[in-house]
């Protein structure tokens, strides 16, 4: 693995997988494979998951109650487990996303004069 | 299905769960691989790869779901025992130094808090006060002037004004050791015995367990002839029978008749001895104004509620003026003192002093112990800084690290405790069987148990100092870049700056500490060693002792007493396991009475010292029973009887005292008796001639030097209490039966008491001394030890460390014995710093040891101050020349290569 390659992947930060994974849940229930598969076309294959880390942080929302699971047939009539957002994680979802966006608001105010600058 | 159980199977089956999910998911991805044109297993691994490490997350979701910091700290459990499994010296030394510092304060401190710190075994004892006499005259008479008894006059007048108390009440004091001949039934005994005031035990707050306690008014004559049991008593000679009420037994030969029982539970505390009480009744010439200076009484009082012991104390000193001002001339310079019983205790007995250095000394050992295993946990944890570098690197968080240490560090503090409250149960076992000099202390040695808030303290301590030292490398890694850590400990040739400070201090420290400990622990041991081996002046073994008092009315006749004890010994004399036998008024290593005086021809000593000395009276024989040796002139005779000249025998430090540079045989001098008028021209005592010198035979084990005795002759000096001394042909404890049958074959009323072999009785005389002496030694020892194995195994490890350093300078062209020379200077550097600390410090014990302690002689401290720190120097050059040696004889390429 090259040192390039390293630093073009953007790893997550700490606790964005949870909201990611619950965004992509709020367009419907979704098994494992689906979800990741999900995140990585969305963000154009920028944000590498690995999509083993997916599942502790699936584990991780069901114990504080965010999203269900249940048993179902996927589109090729396969048995899969399907994650599904409960209200609670509805909510959970609205309060990440709001405090997402204040962060990345605040961080680039404070990153765009640089560019501007570096530009002129 | 309770909780837990409940989680643990929603675990089980979202883990099943998860197995099928991952499945699912790279069978899909695989999938969509192969679609992308992959081949099957180009597909497969595809997916593989980009799920990651399929057991980590398995793992990080068990987490999710587990109970993680429980499972987490089993798993360092296990890790940890296998690490100390892995170091079985190290684990071995540390756990023993813990254990060794841990029950050994256990075991003192329990001690301590069983004889002093005990509450009394009274009724909210914190209120119960002892109002005593205060000797403000006195000069040099120590604290015991401030707690003397109290007159009888004064107790009434102090129990009349004072309204502090809601009771005051008077007990014969105990410090007369008073016993009554208690008979009638079964055998005649001596039972310690108290007379008291009829509120008493209302005063105490202790209620009969049969029966009733001293009514108002039954210390008026006619009415005092009540006496109440102690519940032991009660059992053993009355086989607890509950009809023993009303029935009667003869105290001093007189009648009383029994009124209830009293539970035993008083019996816990020194201070309260009796088994038996009857009513304190004042004659009317204890009440008269004169009777004032008669101190006699043990008074206590208790509280009232709202009043504090200030309060109560300076009321009962303004009562006590009012006293003096009416009665000068029997309480001038007398002042009072209120103290809590607990006080009293505490003040009273001498052991605190004695007490307070073995605290001192096993305190000491405890910090030697912590000494050492912060030295071990240091050297230990700088050899481990490459492992920690390694697992760090590995991806070990900080915190996870500094868990993984703390375990280690709790595993061993828990190995050490346990096995520290086994050396804490085992060495009370020992202390239990040891405390049998008096019948207080065999009531001690029933009472220890294993303290628990001291257990707690110490391994508090220990375990701090274990955390402490052991969770610092982990801060330090934490901190650290890996990296650099892996660079550093792999090749550095000389430790770290600081880290070198640190362990300079522990060397020094250690070594100072340990020398010190040593230091005292040695005087002590040698002190009391040389006591133990002090020339008696006697032959102690392979003779019997027993005591016998008449106390009865009708032996108030001196010639009675004569004749009562002449026929014993004649019937002794006749049995063929007797040697020899005799009687003498006090025993040797027993306290003896004092008398006063006074040589013919000299003006009386101005004195009460210069004129003082040990007296005795004995029966013919008595210094061929003892086996005390003659120097001069003749032994006393039948002959020496009522009616010939009084005649007396003195020892060679009365002949020392009172005849310097003269011949003391055939000189006259006047003994008068602390019981006797002090006037010294009564004309009724007789000027007596000394016919002999005997050696000297000391009054105490441990004396520092011998006292003048006098001896009388018994046939010229009668006395109602005399001692037995048998000498037997056989093992002086079987001839036990044989002598009391000798006493009661003449009467079998009188009882036989303090039945002891002479061996015995030097042991009982030295109060536990000897055990202390023991207990002492075997501090010592430890300390010894442990002293030397840790100094041992931390100049070993420094100098260890340098191997590397060595193998450089030899690769670079030293030679082997400059390298061992250069190791060996750099190390006993800090070994002399240490030592020499020590030693200065130490200068001071011999000094602090003698004020300390009464009658301990430091004849040989200065071999102990010199032999010391030469052996703690031994140990510490073994300890370096060993691994200095080994480091020179190194390859120097292996040394370049060894880490």
């Amino acid at each position: 693995m090259s040192t390039k390659e390293q630093r073009e992947r953007i790893e997550l930060l700490q606790g964005t997988l949870d909201l990611l994974i619950l965004r992509t849940l709020l367009l419907g229930p979704a098994h494992g494979h689906a979800i990741a598969k999900a995140i990585e076309f969305k963000s154009d294959e920028v944000l590498q998951v690995e999509q083993g880390s997916l599942y502790p942080a699936l584990h991780r929302l069901i114990k504080r109650g965010w999203i269900s699971v249940q048993a179902g047939t996927s589109e090729n009539n396969r048995r899969a487990k399907f994650y599904r957002l409960t209200a609670k994680g509805r909510r959970q979802l609205a309060v990440e996303t709001s405090k997402w966006q204040k962060l990345a608001g605040a961080i680039a105010r404070i990153l765009l004069p640089v560019e501007q600058e570096g530009k002129s | 299905m309770s909780l837990s159980q409940r989680l643990f199977s929603r675990r089980k089956r979202m883990m099943e769960d998860l197995d099928q999910d991952i499945r699912d998911h790279l069978e899909r991805e695989t999938e969509d691989n192969i679609e992308r044109g992959m081949s099957p297993e180009e597909a497969h691994y595809a997916a593989l790869r980009k799920f990651g490490n399929v057991t980590r997350v398995k793992e990080e979701t068990w987490e999710v779901w587990s109970f993680v910091w429980l499972e987490q700290l089993w798993q360092d459990v296990r890790f940890g025992l296998r690490m100390l499994a892995k170091n079985p010296g190290f684990t071995v030394v540390a756990v023993l130094t813990l254990a060794l510092g841990i029950g050994v304060n256990s075991t003192i401190y329990s001690v301590v808090s069983t004889m002093l710190l005990r509450k009394p075994p009274v009724h909210d004892p914190d209120r119960l006060v002892m109002l005593l006499s205060r000797n403000v005259g006195a000069v040099g008479a120590g604290d015991y002037a401030s707690r003397s008894p109290v007159s009888p006059p004064d107790f009434l007048d102090w129990r009349a004004q004072a309204t502090a108390y809601s009771g005051i009440a008077a007990a014969s004091s105990f410090e007369n050791d008073s016993h009554v001949t208690l008979s009638g039934g079964s055998e005649p005994e001596r039972v310690p015995s108290s007379e008291v005031s009829p509120n008493y035990f209302q005063v105490l707050g202790v209620s009969p367990l049969v029966g009733r306690g001293f009514l108002p008014g039954e210390d008026q004559p006619g009415h005092d002839r009540v006496a109440l049991l102690r519940a032991d008593l009660w059992n053993r000679r009355f086989g607890a029978d509950p009809h023993v009420l009303g029935r009667m037994v003869r105290v001093n030969g007189d009648a009383y008749t029994i009124i209830g029982v009293m539970p035993d539970t008083l019996r816990r505390l020194w201070m309260f001895p009796e088994q038996l009480w009857i009513p304190l009744a004042f004659t009317p010439a204890q009440l008269s104004p004169a009777a004032r200076a008669q101190r006699s009484l043990s008074v206590f009082g208790r509280l009232k509620p709202a009043i504090s012991e200030a309060q109560a104390r300076s009321e009962l000193e303004t009562i006590a003026r009012r006293i003096t001002a009416t009665n000068p001339g029997t309480n001038k310079d007398w002042g009072t003192n209120v103290l809590t019983v607990q006080q009293y205790a505490i003040q009273e007995s001498n052991a605190s002093t004695a007490l307070a250095f073995l605290m001192a000394t096993v305190g000491l050992v405890l910090l030697i112990a912590c000494a050492n295993l912060a030295n071990l946990l240091l050297a230990r944890n700088a050899n481990r800084q490459r492992e920690f570098a390694v697992r760090s690197a590995l991806g070990a968080g900080g915190f996870r690290l500094a868990r993984q240490l703390l375990s280690e560090c709790l595993l061993l503090t828990l190995l050490g405790g346990g096995l520290g409250l086994l050396f804490a149960w085992g060495g009370l076992h020992l202390l239990r069987g040891a405390f049998n000099w008096n019948e207080w202390s065999v009531l001690i040695a029933e009472q220890l148990s294993i303290d628990h808030n001291v257990l707690l303290f110490t391994l508090a301590v220990s375990a701090g100092t274990a955390l402490i030292l052991g969770l610092a490398p982990a801060l330090q890694i934490t901190r650290r870049d890996p990296n650099a850590g892996l660079k550093d400990s792999s090749r550095s040739t000389t430790a770290g700056r600081e880290h070198h400070r640190l362990q300079n201090l522990l060397v020094t420290t250690q070594l100072a500490l340990s020398l010190i400990l040593l230091v005292g622990a040695g005087l002590f041991v040698e002190n009391f060693i040389e006591e133990m081996q002090a020339r008696p002046g006697m032959n102690p073994h392979h003779v019997l002792t027993a005591s016998v008092a008449l106390a009865d009315t009708a032996y108030q006749d001196a010639s009675r007493q004569t004749v009562f004890f002449q026929n014993v010994l004649r019937r002794l004399s006749g049995d063929p396991a007797v040697q020899s036998a005799a009687i003498t008024t006090d025993l040797p290593y027993t306290f003896p009475a004092y008398a006063r005086i006074a040589v013919e021809g000299r003006p009386a000593p101005k004195t009460e010292k210069q004129a003082d000395s040990a007296y005795f009276a004995v029966s013919p024989g008595y210094f061929e029973a003892a086996q005390i040796p003659l120097r001069e002139g003749r032994e006393f005779a039948l002959a020496d009887n009522a009616g010939s000249p009084p005649v007396t025998i003195v020892n060679e430090a009365f002949a020392q005292k009172f005849f310097p540079k003269e011949n003391p045989l055939g000189r006259h001098i006047r003994i008068t008796h602390s019981d006797e008028s002090t006037g010294g021209t009564d004309v009724a005592i007789k000027w007596s001639e000394i016919i002999g010198v005997i050696g000297n035979v000391d009054e105490i084990v441990g004396q520092p030097a011998p006292r003048p005795q006098v001896f009388e002759p018994f046939l010229q000096r009668p006395d109602a209490s005399m001692t037995f001394l048998v000498r037997t042909r056989i093992e002086p404890g079987a001839f036990a039966a044989s002598l009391r049958q000798a006493v009661w074959s003449v009467d079998k009323d009188q009882p036989v008491s303090n039945i002891r072999t002479m061996d015995r009785v030097l042991h009982d005389s030295s109060q536990g001394d000897d055990i202390m002496a023991e207990l002492m030694s075997a501090f010592a020892g430890i300390a010894l030890v442990m002293a030397a194995v840790g100094i041992y195994g931390l100049i070993a490890y420094l100098v260890g460390r340098r191997t590397h350093e060595v193998g450089v300078r030899m690769a670079l062209g030293a030679c082997r014995r400059e390298v061992l020379w250069l190791v060996l200077l750099g190390s006993m550097r800090r070994v002399l710093v240490g030592v020499g600390f020590g030693f200065v410090v130490s200068l001071l014990l011999p000094r602090l040891v003698t004020a300390s302690f009464e009658g301990v002689h430091m004849s040989h401290a200065r071999w102990i101050l010199a032999g010391t720190p030469l052996a703690v120097l031994l140990v510490a050059l073994i300890a370096c020349y060993i691994p200095a040696r080994r480091a020179s004889m190194v390859d120097p390429m292996a040394a370049l290569r060894f880490e």
